[in-house]
């Protein structure tokens, strides 16, 4: 082939590995989602782990963008609804719960010895 | 408030002296939970055991090769999937959440142990 080692397409091929792993990452919280579960969870994560697998030696490129493609849109199919985030984190329940307060403001501990004029 | 006064009176507890003006050991504090949230940051050596705990106990990875300066995909031969899941692991283990982009850069055991111990919330 041609064009198998240039550049241009190590750099096409180094995207779509970037893709491929948020998508793996993206659906492997969400199947943690689902299935909340260990036992359940261990075993849909070795399913999802052989669709992968089953797609990891294609070497054409525009094949592995339709792959992709396609891996994305099923993940948007089946994307929880209330998915689990970690409190603080955005979309978390704590988020922005105590904001720091402004500096400059402070409290002053006066009660009993202020003077009302 | 007399009879408060009178009572403190008789009781005489020990005076305890600390043993060292600045410093406080931490292994003989761990009995003890100190509910302020204010020094409560990871230290590195407790970082270092638990992230290798967890590269230890994924089952792909031989235990006798994890060290702190190990890299996933050229020390262990793991592949970038297993890469994946060891970071979705230390996610789990430290309660954290790591951007997407962020995540997908840490590669080695030294790039985790640095991000986690400089993570403000890690857990």
């Amino acid at each position: 082939m041609i064009g198998a080692t240039t550049s241009a397409y190590l750099a096409r091929r180094a995207a779509q590995q970037e893709r491929v792993r948020i998508l793996y990452r993206r659906a492997l919280k969400d199947t943690l989602n689902w299935a909340v579960h260990r036992h359940l969870f261990y075993r849909d994560a070795s399913d999802l782990r052989e669709k992968f697998e089953a797609n990891k030696h294609v070497e054409d490129l525009d094949t592995i963008n339709k792959i992709i493609a396609a891996g994305e849109a099923t993940y948007n199919k089946w994307r929880h609804p209330d998915p689990y985030i970690v409190p603080w984190a955005p979309g978390g329940s704590k988020f922005t719960r105590n904001p720091v307060p402004p500096s400059g403001i402070e409290i002053v501990y006066d009660y009993g010895k202020e003077d009302n004029d | 408030m007399a009879l408060r006064a009178a009572v403190l009176r008789h009781i005489r507890l020990p005076v305890q002296t600390l043993t060292a003006a600045g410093s406080r050991p931490q292994p003989q504090w761990s009995f003890l939970r100190l509910f302020s949230s204010h020094d409560d940051h990871l230290t590195k050596e407790e970082v270092i055991d638990r992230v290798l705990d967890v590269v230890k106990s994924f089952p792909k990875v031989d235990p006798s090769k994890v060290a702190p300066d190990v890299h996933f995909q050229k020390d262990l031969g793991l592949d970038s999937l297993d890469n994946v899941e060891i970071v979705m692991a230390l996610e789990e283990e430290f309660k954290l959440e790591i951007p997407d982009k962020e995540a997908d850069k840490i590669d080695s055991c030294n790039l985790a142990i640095e991000y986690i111990y400089n993570h403000p919330m890690a857990g």
